[in-house]
């Protein structure tokens, strides 16, 4: 047996409320939006069905347990000396997906919440895309910003 | 048996988790009266320590006026907000690779606190899912690439004295969209605790036969949506009709509403008597 699986065992045998009360949820930030070089004024997209450049969260819950999906997005990312970089979610740049695969998607909107319900092996998957808006005169160097999901189960 | 079941759980998730992320063990807190504290378990199943942070919020679940769920952390009222008397630490910490620790939950309430159950949102935050941006040392280039972080809410419920709940159905109205039947419901708490429960849905036609509902690749007779009452909402559910469809004609579509969840220990779930109502649904 695995490591984890005896230190969760040794936790509820030393009265860790773990199954008094309900059974581990898990999120995990799998890959982040990767949008590689881009070119000044050349806006660069990245689909949420991108196998190698969405973002990609894995959560696992209790089946049947309902969670809130919500995200708070970057309107811009910063590079060299606090430089900015606009960027920009649509209606559709979120995917759920049952199954937790890239090509079974059920699209969102992003900057709404929305609920889901765990399925029976409560795995789930949210993928994100994105688009990067890099001006004309764009200062080169690295820019990054922050996506945060938060799962709140209800 | 349940024990054994957790770790092999937790063994599969294990094994698919390379990336950063933490357990949160257990997805819902109570807290009863007369212990006054409660732990909740985080382990990192990834290969790098995380660094998480600790806060709490009042927050309950309510919807918008399209009938969307969303979490109200507005102190509308705050007498039954548990906030300002339980404490959570640590604060700070990090989360060596396969390791646990707990946070301890520490309730201090008011000595003239009234019976009645009381609520707040223990938020966890974790640093995860690293970009890579490479050529960061080429500076002609522009390399673009966004991080992810991860907060997980979870509920915490302090319970005192006797505790009751119960709902009442009002307002029950429901509609043919495309292949989809959406209802919606007015829900408002009884007693002085959450309704935690579970909506069923079930369609019947003109003879009483029941029509079958498709939840994702699976075909059901009866919907089903985990739902917590904890004032009033009116949520708006959609279920998908299985093909090929309704036919022209009347239909019935029964709402159930039953103090019954799937994903909770049934100890901790409060029982109340069902509320069900029907409508009916015209497909032209």
């Amino acid at each position: 047996m695995k490591r984890e699986a005896w230190v969760v065992m040794g936790a509820m045998l030393l009265g860790v409320p773990l199954l008094a009360q309900g059974k581990p949820l898990t999120v995990t930030g799998v890959r982040g939006v990767t949008f590689g070089a881009v070119l000044p004024g050349v806006p660069r997209v990245v689909l949420r069905t991108d196998p190698a450049n969405s973002g990609q969260f894995d959560i696992k819950g209790p089946k049947g347990g309902p969670v809130l999906l919500s995200f708070v997005l970057p309107l811009t990312m910063t590079g060299p000396a606090g430089a900015l970089m606009p960027i920009m979610f649509g209606a559709s740049d979120a995917g759920f997906s049952a199954t937790q695969s890239i090509g079974s998607q059920v699209g969102f909107d992003p900057r709404q919440p929305t609920t889901v319900i765990f399925p029976s092996n409560g795995n789930v998957s949210v993928f994100v895309g994105a688009t990067a808006n890099p001006g004309t005169n764009q200062r080169a160097g690295a820019y990054t910003g922050t996506i945060i999901l938060t799962v709140t189960y209800l | 048996m349940r024990a054994l079941g957790l770790a092999g759980m937790v063994v599969c998730a294990s094994a698919s988790l390379a990336a950063q992320g933490v357990m949160v063990a257990p997805h819902a807190v109570f807290i009863d009266h007369a212990q006054r504290s409660g732990s909740v378990l985080l382990y990192n199943p990834g290969t790098e320590p995380v660094e998480v942070t600790i806060s709490t919020i009042f927050g309950y679940p309510t919807t918008d006026s399209t009938g969307g769920i969303k979490l109200d952390t507005l102190a509308a009222d705050s007498s039954v907000s548990a906030l300002p008397w339980i404490q959570a630490f640590p604060r700070r910490l990090t989360v060596g690779p396969r390791e646990r620790q707990t946070i301890r939950l520490l309730a201090r309430p008011p000595v003239e606190l009234p019976p009645g159950e009381y609520w707040l949102r223990l938020v966890i935050a974790a640093q995860a899912g690293r970009v890579p941006i490479s050529g960061v040392s080429d500076t002609t280039a522009i390399q673009v690439g966004l991080k992810l972080e991860v907060r997980t809410i979870i509920g915490v419920n302090y319970r005192k004295g006797p505790v009751t709940t119960g709902l009442s159905l009002s307002n029950l109205r429901a509609q043919v969209v495309g292949d989809s039947v959406i209802t919606r419901a007015k829900l408002e708490r009884r007693g002085n605790a959450a309704f935690i429960g579970m909506v069923r849905e079930t369609i019947t036609d003109s003879t009483g036969a029941v029509r079958a509902q498709r939840v994702g690749d699976s075909l059901v007779t009866s919907y089903q949506s985990p739902i917590g009452v904890y004032f009033t909402m009116e949520p708006r559910l959609a279920t998908a009709i299985a093909a090929p469809g309704l036919r022209r004609g009347r239909y019935w579509l029964r709402y159930e509403v039953v103090a019954e969840r799937e994903d909770l220990d049934p100890r901790v779930v409060l029982k109340a008597p069902a509320v069900r109502d029907s409508v009916q649904l015209v497909v032209p």
